[in-house]
């Protein structure tokens, strides 16, 4: 796989996420600036009382959508760097699922970069959660990801 | 010429409540001649007809990329079935 061409991270982890490494990641003397976005097991759902969530992902996929993402939020804004990191596996309530810290010279790059991070990889990542409640489980309602048809996209060269 | 030269066999993904109502995560299927990632998709809803009703919200993807359904089908293609996602 290339190496990304920025300094930026892009991971699923099975571990807790080290949100704080993360921020730090993302500063640098040059910016102003940094956005977080820490996405954390609520404790109900639909006015259920959630036990705990499962997460699991089409890894190589959902990596090289992170991934992609990154290349938007560098075209689209100017910004500096990203951090991105999903936790798979089970959680309980309380930990952070997903993690976004960006960087930018000044804070409304920053802002508006997380933002569009968080929406875009809520929509195009493959990664699924079960939530388990105390009777029984469910897949999480999700949202269909656009087809290739409606976003085409032209092949990165590898 | 032998039927099987034009053969296409190609790795299959299911996940979230696909895999769970086709028991895979993974399998392989193996057509005679040209097919579609929606005969693919046929192929299994015949052998579960559950699978059928989730056709308009599922997602396909070829080599990991987005694909629509009238993809054609390269022999050695990675074809992964998607429910809607719900990462985050």
């Amino acid at each position: 796989m290339a190496t990304f061409p920025y300094d930026d991270i892009y991971q699923l982890v099975r571990e807790p996420i080290d949100i704080a490494a993360l921020a730090r990641h993302v500063r640098s003397p040059e910016d102003g600036a940094a956005v977080t976005f820490d996405g954390f097991v609520r404790n109900q759902s639909h006015s259920r009382p959630t036990l705990y969530l499962d997460y699991e992902a089409y890894e190589s996929m959902a990596l090289a959508k992170m991934r992609e993402i990154g290349v938007q939020l560098h075209e689209k804004y100017s910004i500096h760097r990203v951090a991105m990191v999903h936790r798979l596996g089970r959680l309980e309530i309380g930990d952070t699922s997903v993690f976004i810290a960006v960087s930018a010279p000044h804070r409304a790059a920053a802002f508006d970069a997380c933002r569009f991070a968080i929406d875009t990889l809520k929509r195009t990542v493959p990664i699924w959660k079960k939530e388990y409640f105390a009777d029984g489980a469910v897949w999480a309602d999700g949202e269909l990801p656009p087809t290739a048809a409606a976003t085409p996209r032209a092949k990165p060269a590898s | 010429m032998p039927p099987v030269s034009r053969s296409i066999r190609v790795t299959v993904l299911f996940f979230g409540r696909l895999k769970e109502l086709t028991g895979h995560a993974e399998d392989s299927a193996e057509f005679a001649d040209a097919a579609t990632i929606e005969q693919l998709f046929a192929l299994y809803s015949a052998r579960h007809p559950e699978l059928a009703k989730y056709r308009s919200s599922v997602v396909a993807s070829r080599n990991q990329e987005f694909a629509s359904w009238d993809t054609p089908l390269r022999t050695g293609d990675e074809v992964a079935f998607l429910p809607p996602v719900s990462g985050g």
